[in-house]
């Protein structure tokens, strides 16, 4: 229960920082996606199930306080969160936490959820589809990506002590 | 029955979890303008919109310098706007001084714009963008606000060719507006001159010098210039008379150019009885 508690709190914390912040440091109007992170982390900490629930929870949550397409966060989350299950493993989990595998994992669950939310979201506009989903794709992944590189070293380092 | 259910499920349970949330997801997408969902939305858009107002002074790093580049950009267009403005004004008052003389003259007048100088030679010229298709002719004066420029020498059907004061081949009738002395203005390659004053005739320094009604060219009273100097030189009869121009040739942009036809019965009349003293 109070695993779930401070899971919550951090969840919460991560929403705000999210809106408040992350929009600061956006390039060319690409963000990172720090709560896609937490859910990649709750892949690998929690495993497939635990994660698939998670990332439809804080989608649903960021559903709520961004002004898209309520439930495409949600249906993209839930995609990572269950990808990001594959590669948990309870035996080598601050191993993988504390690598580069963490990036990589983060990457490809990243690509994943934003190669279905930017296909729905970009549903009925002018733009060449498959072009476009691919180029937000890929540009929210590498913010993604290297900003998963801060938690990373967080974990090496509480590894390493 | 539901034993087995339950091994299936069980077996597969992330792909049905995964199935349920999936649909889940489709539903809630497909309620996106249901009044209740836009409620909760409104209210937690509100709550995080005081959290963002709260944190609004932290600077965005990344988009500085964009912001940056774009008030440079902004900045030199702006300088650039109201330096064309600045140029306007000077242009409207330029303007308004020629329409003043325009009142007070009852010839037609044709205003134009300096499109070419020729400020270096002997023969120094002015071309204007009007010509023919404007009723312009050769012989007609060339004026502005400050007096007299010049007058036009060749017509194409869009531009003029105007010989200046500041042209050997200039001539024009003058006099000297407080003493009516009369004279013949021309440019000597340096100096703009008043000719053929004898010494015994009253020109002072800081006299005005206008055309006079003996041209056939310029209509009488436009101003020409101010006598600057008067010097008697030893074996000659006359004074050498210099006149500063009152028109600014080097800043010369809009003139007027007086569609008044010279005389031609005077014209021709003075032409016989040159020929017939000639003889």
């Amino acid at each position: 229960m109070e695993r779930h508690l401070r899971s919550a709190l951090m969840v919460l914390g991560i929403v705000v920082v999210q809106t408040a912040f992350m929009p600061y440091i956006a390039i060319e109007g690409f963000l990172p996606d720090l709560l896609l992170i937490w859910v990649v982390y709750t892949s690998l900490r929690r495993g497939q199930i635990e994660a698939t629930v998670a990332g439809f929870a804080v989608g649903l949550l960021q559903d709520l306080v961004a002004t898209q397409l309520f439930g495409l966060a949600a249906l993209s989350k839930t995609a990572a969160g269950f990808l990001g299950g594959y590669f948990y493993n309870e035996n080598k989990t601050d191993q993988t936490l504390g690598s580069y595998q963490f990036l990589l994992i983060v990457g490809v669950c990243s690509l994943l959820h934003n190669v279905v939310f930017f296909t729905v979201f970009l549903q009925g506009s002018d733009v060449p589809l498959v072009l476009t989903v691919l180029q937000y794709s890929f540009a929210t992944t590498l913010y993604t990506g290297a900003m998963s590189a801060l938690p990373m070293f967080a974990f090496a380092r509480k590894a390493m002590a | 029955m539901f034993e087995r259910l339950y091994t299936l499920f069980m077996e597969f349970r992330e792909y049905v979890l995964l199935s349920f949330l999936v649909i889940l997801s489709f539903i809630l997408l497909s309620l996106n303008d249901k009044p209740q969902v836009k409620q909760i939305r409104a209210v937690l858009t509100v709550t995080l919109g005081v959290v963002q107002e709260q944190v609004a002074f932290v600077p965005r790093y990344f988009g500085l310098k964009k912001e940056n580049e774009l008030l440079r950009r902004s900045n030199v267009e702006l300088a650039d706007e109201a330096s064309q403005l600045r140029e306007a004004k000077l242009e409207n008052l330029r303007l308004r001084r020629l329409l003043a003389i325009k009142d007070r003259t009852p010839f037609g007048f044709v205003a134009a714009r300096v499109v070419s100088k020729n400020l270096t030679l002997l023969r120094n010229s002015l071309t204007l963008d009007v010509g023919e298709a404007d009723g312009i002719r050769p012989s007609m004066p060339v004026v502005n606000d400050a007096g007299l420029i010049g007058v036009v020498i060749a017509v194409s059907q869009h531009y003029a060719v105007v010989n200046i004061l500041l042209n050997t081949d200039f001539r024009a009738s003058a006099k000297v507006q407080r003493s009516r002395v009369d004279g013949i203005v021309a440019w000597d390659g340096t100096d703009i001159v008043l000719k053929n004053i004898a010494k015994t005739l009253d020109v002072k320094t800081g006299d005005v010098v206008l055309t006079s009604e003996y041209s056939s060219s310029f209509p009488t009273g436009i101003r020409i210039g101010l006598v600057s100097s008067v010097t008697e030189q030893e074996g000659s009869l006359f004074k050498h008379v210099i006149i500063t121009p009152s028109a600014d040739f080097v800043k010369l942009e809009e003139v007027f150019v007086m569609t008044k036809a010279p005389d031609e019965e005077k014209t021709d009349l003075e032409q016989k009885v040159n020929e017939f003293f000639t003889r």
